[in-house]
């Protein structure tokens, strides 16, 4: 099999990022997330690639959290749209994990499949290769293989990795992994080494049919209760590896300016609101609800798979300790009154 | 659906719009203008609609709304008839003939102009709720031996309100097989016509539910008041169909704001039979 | 603590029985010890969910605007910040008094249940210190409630020691150039998740500013310009009304020092138009410093 060895990881890096922007795991300043190798400070940033995983999810390699869309130019009552903004940028996705890989995947579901393809998506996906980082050891709030992910041969990736302490074994996957492969390809080392072994899950949740329970839950008091500490922020749904939902603005400077799109979030009032004023999900809890549906119902309703990834950011940020493993538990647990 | 069902023309970057030129622009009622727009070059549109089709209007340097696209039987044109309500239609309302404008499109299911045909068909619509409506009654006339008897019974605030009087008033009424109905919801000098909410007027008019059906748009508290006079009158969840609106930006089921269930408005709507409206969270 | 929580459960129980409350607002234990989270007891059989333990450290009072269009009595605990937080929402006419039952606890000092989240999610390499008191209970120069119907325990010294704004007075001895390099780097990073904004008592408006569409007043992008406009604005209505509760900064995903902002308005306010300390006592009619004009104000900073 094919090894890179540790020591060899930063000079692969510098390697892989000639022919593509490498995005890698690190803690950089009080953040943690997929940042630009190029801008990794030794003395300031710290590689996360052993770690779990990192705060912020890597979907904005492929799904920026602002967007350039077009230019418009106006000259009197004349209107110019003369450039458009798909990026072709190849990038690399180094060391995700499976829960954000899935999450990645998801968003594949709902900008490429259903009638229309989303170019600017469709442009930045195309040209991005998902290296992946198995896992074998669960974190607390890790449920990933409860939501259809395998931690350790994770589907989406176009090579594998996998840690065995001193060297990591690297495994092509697809035609865009051997691509990768072939630019480090002499400072990998064929050799047979021990595959780790995965360790039993922390967290054992059973989703099973609760996708279908919740059908006939939407009326269930439990929703009351289980919104009444969410504060409605939106940072359970910035950290999650799949959340997608956008707004689309304009920005003008003069005659000058562009229309991007930026992530919105369920969770916003705003977000819902008619321009007549008129609101389907005005109250907190009707937001709160229309979130873990989306995430655990409606999303496997229409793409056959449940959206969220089981990576547990949500549950390690939220300022009120909301635990959506604790609410999977509770809808199995429901009494539903027909 | 039916091979008027159109797919947006612009597939290859759906969410960049065609800019087009506004070339008349008519009063409707005070706060309600219809735009019509064209090419740049004078020559036909960027895309065809399908009755009950929406499309995305971009006043490109103030934003981008989802507004109902008229079909227009000689497909010349673009017309949308536009209420102003927030800062986008306040802007448009501004324009004049001449200013260019974006479009993207068309969006949505439509209007079942095909599952219909033989049926009697009853519209009821209140205030700027007549204007998808208006796209279908149309279609209807160009085939008028597609479908039975038509009963359109139309409602605003005032008798200035009303909209495309020219149609409610004088060609409509002269279709054969067709009735009109008119009211506006208080007395006013110099109205003849009928005084009184839609739905109390619709069980007063009672169209028979035989082979009908019924297509409903309007404010959502008359839409509420209207199923359930529908209901009242022996009309079944299949016989009645709705046109929803919901915010939208992306309007290619992607954004995800203007969902129903597992339901994104935008693009498995907007027009729904209530027998599918039951089977979804009661958040429209 | 496990006393409080007892005491709580008791009064609670005694104030739902009696129907002197409709509801009672204080903690309930999450999943982990620190998943603690405002929880809302409407009757005796809840009341027994009611805990109030090292991780209470939301300010509760967040969770009365929940309740400002309704008429219920409403039980609330309350700490230092959490009365500051009350008396905040009277002022602005959130909330009447005598729909309170207020259970004025002194605060020992709480832990910090994110920093214990984000040890525990593994996502965290350097672990933080989870030794001793959060942050903003070792800033806290008001530990005990300023407002109460009932006292659980003894008053107790504040939690702060030192200069209270060396680290405004930091900031303010740069150059403007340092200066702005500083609010660059910190507010760059933001996400613009608002739970800053979501966690604020003093955030009562019924359509925040960045909310509001007719006109739009800031730019959703999230680039450096958009994300200081944000806190600035954020920031300037803080002025005369942050009561120095330090969630939004505990809350802050990517950890930016609002409190330095925030701090850096109590200091002007109480130098310019002070002396003035925002909910520190409630009397009934009285204004806070800026929500009232006086021929003499200052000006000299505009």
């Amino acid at each position: 099999m094919k090894v890179l060895s540790k020591e060899k990881l930063q000079t692969a890096f510098n390697k892989l990022n000639e022919g593509a922007e490498v995005f890698v795991p690190m803690q950089k300043g009080t953040q943690s997330g997929f940042h630009p190798w190029k801008s990794f400070e030794s003395d300031k940033d710290a590689l996360m690639l052993d770690a779990l995983n990192v705060y912020l999810p890597p979907k904005n390699v492929v799904f920026p959290q602002t967007e350039k869309m077009y230019s418009i130019k106006q000259k009197g009552v004349e209107i110019n749209i003369d450039e458009t903004f798909e990026n072709y940028d190849p990038t690399i996705i180094f060391g995700a994990r499976g829960c954000d890989i899935k999450g990645i995947l998801a968003m594949d579901d709902v900008f490429l499949t259903k009638g229309y393809e989303d170019s600017f998506y469709k442009a930045r996906r195309q040209n991005n290769t998902i290296i992946a980082n198995a896992c074998y050891e669960s974190g607390p709030n890790c449920f990933c293989s409860s939501m259809e992910v395998n931690p350790t041969d994770p589907a989406g990736a176009d090579v594998i990795i996998r840690d065995t302490g001193k060297e990591y074994v690297w495994e092509t996957k697809t035609e865009k992994g051997e691509a990768v492969t072939a630019v480090i390809a002499d400072l990998l080392e064929e050799k047979e080494v021990k595959l780790p072994e995965a360790k039993p899950f922390k967290q054992n949740v059973d989703y099973d049919g609760v996708a279908e329970k919740l059908k006939g839950m939407f009326e269930h008091p439990m929703w009351d209760k289980l919104a009444e500490p969410c504060v409605n922020c939106g940072m359970c749904t910035y950290v999650c590896p799949s959340c997608y939902c956008f707004d689309i603005q304009v920005k003008m400077w003069g005659d000058e300016g562009y229309r991007f799109r930026c992530w919105d979030s369920c969770m916003y009032e705003e977000y819902t609101r008619e321009a007549g004023g008129g609101n389907p999900r005005g109250a907190a809890k009707e937001r709160f609800r229309n979130r873990f549906l989306h995430k655990l119902e409606f999303f496997k309703e229409r793409y056959d798979t449940p959206l969220c990834t089981g990576c547990g950011r949500c549950i390690a940020v939220c300022p009120n300790g909301i635990n959506i493993i604790k609410i999977i538990e509770q809808v199995k647990e429901a009494e539903i009154n027909e | 659906m039916s091979d008027q069902d159109q797919k947006c023309t612009c597939n290859e970057q759906p969410l960049v719009p065609t800019v087009v030129e506004v070339i008349d622009i008519i009063d409707r009622t005070p706060d309600v203008k219809s735009f019509f727009v064209k090419n740049v070059d004078g020559n036909g549109v960027p895309f065809n609609v399908a009755p009950g089709q929406l499309a995305m209007v971009s006043h490109v340097p103030v934003g981008e709304g989802m507004f109902s696209c008229t079909w227009q039987e000689e497909q010349e044109h673009l017309e949308f008839a536009i209420k102003r309500v927030g800062l986008l239609t306040d802007e448009l309302h501004q324009i004049e003939v001449g200013q260019k404008i974006g479009v993207r499109g068309p969006y949505g299911n439509g209007f079942p102009v095909e599952e219909c045909k033989g049926k009697d068909m009853v519209f009821i619509a209140g205030g700027i709720g007549l204007a998808p409506l208006r796209s279908f009654i149309k279609y209807c006339f160009k085939h008028r031996e597609d479908y039975g008897k038509i009963t359109i019974l139309y409602g605003s605030r005032s008798s200035a309100d009303l909209c495309f009087k020219e149609e409610l008033f004088d060609l409509w009424p002269k279709q054969s097989n067709t009735e009109v109905f008119v009211t506006i919801d208080n007395p006013e000098e110099g109205w003849d016509g009928h005084v009184g909410f839609v739905p109390s007027y619709l069980e007063e008019v009672s169209p028979s539910p035989n082979g009908a059906i019924a297509v409903t748009c309007g404010p959502p508290i008359m839409i509420k008041f209207v199923l359930k006079s529908l209901e009242k009158m022996g009309f079944t969840d299949e016989q009645v169909i709705t046109t929803l609106e919901m915010r939208m930006k992306c309007g290619i089921g992607k954004c995800g704001r203007c969902n129903i269930g597992s339901e994104y408005v935008c693009l498995d709507g907007p027009v729904y039979y209530l027998k599918q409206l039951r089977d979804l969270p009661p958040e429209w | 603590m496990k006393e409080i929580t007892n005491k709580i459960q008791e009064i609670a129980s005694r104030l739902l029985q009696e129907g002197q409350v409709d509801v009672f607002l204080a903690w309930e234990q999450g999943g982990e010890a620190f998943q603690t989270r405002p929880y809302f007891a409407r009757t005796v059989e809840e009341a027994k969910n009611l805990v109030f333990n090292e991780y209470s450290i939301h300010n509760i009072a967040n969770s009365l605007l929940k309740f400002r269009d309704g008429q219920e009595k409403i039980g609330v605990v309350a700490k230092g910040c959490d009365s500051r937080g009350i008396v905040r929402l009277m002022e602005d006419n959130q909330i009447s008094r005598d729909r309170l039952y207020i259970i004025g606890i002194p605060c020992p000092g709480m832990k910090d249940p994110l920093i214990a989240a984000r040890n525990h999610s593994g996502f965290n390499k350097a672990n933080e210190s989870e030794e001793g008191i959060a942050k903003k209970c070792r800033d806290c120069i008001q530990p005990n409630p300023v407002i109460y119907d009932e006292l659980i325990g003894e008053e107790v010294a504040p939690h702060f020691e030192g200069e209270r704004f060396a680290k405004v007075r930091e900031i303010e001895a740069m150059s403007p150039d340092e200066r702005y390099k500083f609010f660059e780097d910190t507010l760059s990073t933001c996400i613009r998740c608002y739970a800053c904004r979501q966690v604020c008592v003093a955030c009562d408006c019924r359509t925040c500013i960045f909310d509001e569409m007719k006109p739009q007043w800031v730019g959703r992008e999230n680039n450096t310009t958009d994300n200081m406009m944000y806190h600035i604005v954020k920031a300037s209505h803080m002025a005369g009304r942050c009561i120095e509760c330090g969630e939004c900064e505990r809350v802050c995903p990517v950890n930016i020092p609002l409190m330095v902002i925030n701090q850096k308005l109590i200091k002007d306010v109480d130098e310019f138009f002070g002396p003035y300390e925002a909910g520190m006592k409630y009397e009934e009619g009285v204004k806070p410093a800026l929500s009232m004009y006086k021929e003499d104000d200052p000006d000299n900073f505009l």
